[in-house]
C-alpha cells in the first residue's frame, strides 16, 4: 500500500484531532475527584448512629484531603439524608449512581434501608460498604459489590452465646425477644443455637414491647430456673421495665444481649441506678476499655487524632471509627489500584487480609464479605459508658 | 401471682376504661367516634413528663398544664376534624378526619419528643410491690373521673344540658339549648379526661409516643364491650379487659395474650352485638 500525501494529511489530522479531544478527558480523569456517596439517616427517628458515622466520615475526608488526597485526587463526599426511610434511600441511591456517578457508596446504616438499596447497587456494580447486621445483606453471588464493615446478627448471637457459656459458664438460659419480626426471629435462632451448643433453654418468649408489667415473664423465667436472660430487642422501654422488675423480685440474674441494653435511654428509665448492674450488651473490643481504664492503643490513637475536632461525649466511638474506616478503605483501594474503577476497588477489597482499621481488623475474600472478626465482638458492661466507649464485661482479659 | 394479676390488671383496665369514657364523651354530643382519644392519653403522659421532669415545674402545676394542653387538643379536634364533617355524618367521613388528626398528633410528638420512651416522674412515692402507686393511681383516677362526671351530670345545669343533647340533639336544639357550645364543651371535657388517663398511667406506661395507637385500640374495646355511649359499661368493660389481658399474659404470654383478648372481644360482640350494657336502638319510621 502506498501512502499518498492526501492520506497522510488526513490521517495525521485525524490522529491530532483525536488526541486533542481525548487529552483533556484523560487529564480530567487524573485530577477528577473521587466521589463517595454517603447514604446517611441524619434526621428523624434512629438518626443517632447516622450522626455518629457522619462525624467519622467527615473527619476522614478532611484528613485525607488535607494530606494531598489520594494520588493527587481529592475526595468528594456526596451526602444524602435518607431519614431512615427506605424510599428516600432508593431515590438517593439512584441519584448517586445515575447523576453523580459516584465511585463507591458508604451506607445505608440501617438494615431496612439496606434491604431496599442493595440490589440496586448490585445491578450498577457500585462498590458498597455498610454496617447493617441482617445476614442476608451479604451474599457474594447476588451482591458481589457489597461488603460489611460491622458484625452480622449471627456474629452478635455467637458473641452473646460464647459469653454465657464460656465466660459466665451458665447452662440454663432464658431467651426473650420483643414481638417485632426481628425480635421473634432473633430469639428463635438464638434459642436454637444455644441448644445446639448443649445449653438448656429453660424459657423462650416474646413480649409486647408496650406491655406495662413484666411480672408474668419474669416470674416464669425465675420459676424455670434461668441463670441468665438473653434479650433481643431494641425497645429500651421493655428492657428497663424488665430490669426494674428484676430489682423488685430481688433476683440477681444477669441480662445479656442486644446493644440497646447499653443505650443511654435506660439510665433515665431504671428506677435506681443499681437496677442496671449485671447487664452486659454486645460491644466491640476496639471500643472497650479494660480494668485499667485504657482503650487498645490503636483506638486511643484515633481518640487522640479526633480530639478537639469530633465530639465523642454524645455518641458511640464505634460509629465514628467505622465512618473513618469506610472512607479509608475506599481511599486505600484507589491508592493501591491507581484507579477509581469500580471493578478494581471491589477486587482490591476482596484481597484485604487483616487490614487494621480503627473499628475492626477486616478480612475479605471473593467468597466472604463479612469482614469483621467475631473474636472482636465482646460483651460490655452496659452501664459503663464513657465518651462513647464501654468497660469490658467481667471475665475478659 | 394473684396479687400481680389483680393489681396490674386493674391498673391497665382503669386506663382503658378512662380512654373508653373519653370516646363516649366525644361521641355523646356529636355521634362521632374520634380516634384522637388514645392520643389524648398519650399526650397526658408526654406533657406530664415534659412539664414536671424537663421543665421542672411543681407536680400540681404540671398536672394542670397537662390537662390544659389536652383540653386544647380536644377543642382543636372538634374544630378541625369533627365540625366540618358533621353535616354528612352518614358518610362516616369523621373516621378519616379524626384518624388523620390522630396521626398528625402522633407524628409531631415523635418528632418533637422523640421515639424512645421517656421517664415519668414519681408523683407521691406511696406504696411498693403490688400496691405501688403506679398500680393504684390509675384506678383512683378512674374512680375520681366517674364520680366527677356523675356530679356534673346530675347536679349542674351544664351537665343536664349536656345529657339532653346526648339524648336527642334535635330536641335539645328545639328547646333552645346551645348545641354547638355544648359539643365544644364535651370535646374539651374529653381532652381533660384523656389527659387524666395519660397522666395517671405515666408511671406505668412511661411517656412514649407509641402509647397513642395502643390506647386508641384497647380503649375502644371496652366501649364496644360495654355499649357505645355507656360510661358504666366502659368502666366495667375496661377493668374486665385489663384483668383478662393480664391473666392471659401470665398463662399464655407474648403474642398469644393479644390473641386471647381479641378472641374474647369477637365472641362477646357475636353474642351481644350492642355491647353488654348497650340496648338495641329503635329506629323511628
Amino acid at each position: 500500500m502506498t501512502l499518498s500525501r492526501r492520506n497522510f494529511v488526513l490521517g495525521s489530522s485525524g490522529a491530532l484531532g483525536a488526541a486533542l479531544i481525548g487529552a483533556p478527558r484523560f487529564a480530567r480523569a487524573a485530577s477528577d475527584s473521587i466521589r463517595i456517596g454517603w447514604l446517611a439517616a441524619l434526621t428523624g427517628p434512629s438518626s443517632a448512629p447516622g450522626v455518629g458515622f457522619d462525624r467519622g466520615v467527615n473527619f476522614a475526608i478532611q484528613a485525607i484531603n488535607a494530606g494531598g488526597g489520594v494520588n493527587g485526587r481529592q475526595l468528594e463526599l456526596i451526602t444524602r439524608d435518607t431519614q431512615g426511610d427506605p424510599t428516600k434511600a432508593v431515590n438517593a441511591t439512584q441519584e448517586m449512581i445515575n447523576s453523580r456517578k459516584v465511585h463507591a457508596i458508604w451506607g445505608p446504616t440501617n438494615s431496612g434501608e439496606s434491604l431496599a438499596v442493595t440490589p440496586i447497587m448490585a445491578r450498577a456494580r457500585v462498590p458498597n460498604i455498610h454496617p447493617c447486621v441482617i445476614d442476608s445483606l451479604i451474599d457474594t453471588k447476588r451482591f458481589p459489590n457489597a461488603f460489611r464493615i460491622a458484625p452480622s446478627s449471627t456474629q452478635w448471637d455467637d458473641a452473646v452465646r460464647g459469653y454465657c457459656l464460656n465466660v459466665m459458664k451458665v447452662k440454663k438460659i432464658a431467651v426473650i425477644g420483643d414481638t417485632t419480626g426481628y425480635g421473634v426471629s432473633a430469639a428463635k435462632s438464638c434459642a436454637e443455637n444455644f441448644k445446639r451448643d448443649g445449653a438448656e433453654v429453660v424459657y423462650l418468649g416474646n413480649i409486647d414491647a408496650t406491655q406495662p408489667d413484666m411480672s408474668p415473664d419474669m416470674l416464669r423465667m425465675r420459676n424455670a430456673g434461668a441463670e441468665a436472660i438473653v434479650v433481643w430487642s431494641v425497645s429500651t422501654g421493655m428492657e428497663s421495665r424488665m430490669l426494674n422488675k428484676r430489682a423488685d423480685m430481688q433476683w440477681d440474674v444477669p441480662f445479656v444481649g442486644h446493644p440497646s441494653l447499653a443505650s443511654g435511654e435506660i439510665r433515665s428509665l431504671v428506677e435506681k441506678p443499681q437496677n442496671w448492674d449485671k447487664v452486659y450488651a454486645v460491644g466491640y473490643r476496639s471500643c472497650s476499655y479494660g480494668a485499667d481504664g485504657k482503650l487498645p492503643p490503636h483506638s486511643q490513637e484515633l481518640v487522640d487524632r479526633v480530639k478537639g475536632k469530633v465530639r465523642l461525649d454524645d455518641t458511640l466511638l464505634w460509629w465514628v471509627a467505622a465512618g473513618v474506616d469506610a472512607v479509608e478503605l475506599v481511599a486505600k483501594a484507589v491508592r493501591e489500584t491507581g484507579s477509581s474503577d469500580a471493578k478494581g476497588i471491589i477486587e482490591h477489597w476482596n484481597t484485604l487480609k487483616a487490614y487494621p482499621g480503627y473499628f475492626g481488623t477486616y478480612t475479605y475474600t471473593p467468597q466472604e464479605h463479612n469482614g469483621y472478626p467475631t473474636q472482636e465482638v465482646v460483651m460490655s458492661a452496659a452501664n459503663s459508658a464513657r465518651d462513647g466507649t464501654f468497660a469490658l464485661a467481667p471475665g475478659y482479659n | 401471682m394473684f396479687g400481680s394479676i389483680l393489681s396490674s390488671g386493674l391498673a391497665v383496665g382503669a386506663i382503658y376504661a378512662l380512654i373508653g369514657i373519653t370516646y363516649n364523651t366525644m361521641y355523646s354530643t356529636s355521634r362521632v367516634m374520634s380516634f384522637t382519644a388514645g392520643q389524648l392519653g398519650m399526650l397526658g403522659g408526654v406533657l406530664g413528663s415534659l412539664f414536671i421532669l424537663k421543665l421542672g415545674l411543681p407536680i400540681f402545676a404540671g398536672f394542670l398544664l397537662t390537662l390544659a394542653g389536652c383540653a386544647l387538643v380536644g377543642f382543636v379536634t372538634e374544630l378541625v376534624a369533627v365540625r366540618p364533617v358533621l353535616k354528612s355524618i352518614e358518610q362516616h367521613l369523621y373516621v378519616l378526619s379524626t384518624l388523620a388528626l390522630a396521626l398528625m398528633i402522633q407524628q409531631v410528638t415523635a418528632i418533637q419528643w422523640g421515639t424512645e420512651p421517656q421517664p415519668f416522674p414519681r408523683l407521691f412515692g406511696i406504696g411498693s410491690g403490688v400496691l405501688d402507686e403506679k398500680f393504684w393511681l390509675p384506678v383512683a383516677a378512674c374512680a375520681a373521673v366517674v364520680l366527677g362526671l356523675e356530679l356534673l351530670y346530675r347536679r349542674t345545669l351544664v351537665g343536664r344540658a349536656f345529657l339532653a343533647v346526648a339524648e336527642d340533639n334535635f330536641a335539645a336544639r328545639a328547646l333552645g339549648l346551645p348545641e354547638r357550645h355544648l359539643r365544644v364543651f364535651s370535646y374539651v371535657l374529653a381532652g381533660v379526661i384523656g389527659g387524666i388517663a395519660g397522666f395517671a398511667a405515666g408511671e406505668l406506661m412511661l411517656a412514649f409516643f407509641a402509647n397513642g395507637p395502643l390506647l386508641n385500640f384497647y380503649g375502644f374495646v371496652p366501649v364496644a364491650l360495654g355499649g357505645l355511649g355507656n360510661n358504666r359499661g366502659a368502666v366495667l368493660g375496661g377493668l374486665a379487659l385489663g384483668v383478662f389481658q393480664q391473666l392471659a399474659n401470665f398463662t399464655v404470654g407474648g403474642v398469644f395474650a393479644s390473641i386471647a383478648v381479641f378472641v374474647l372481644f369477637i365472641v362477646v360482640l357475636l353474642a351481644v352485638p350492642q355491647g353488654i350494657f348497650g340496648s338495641a336502638a329503635a329506629r323511628r319510621v
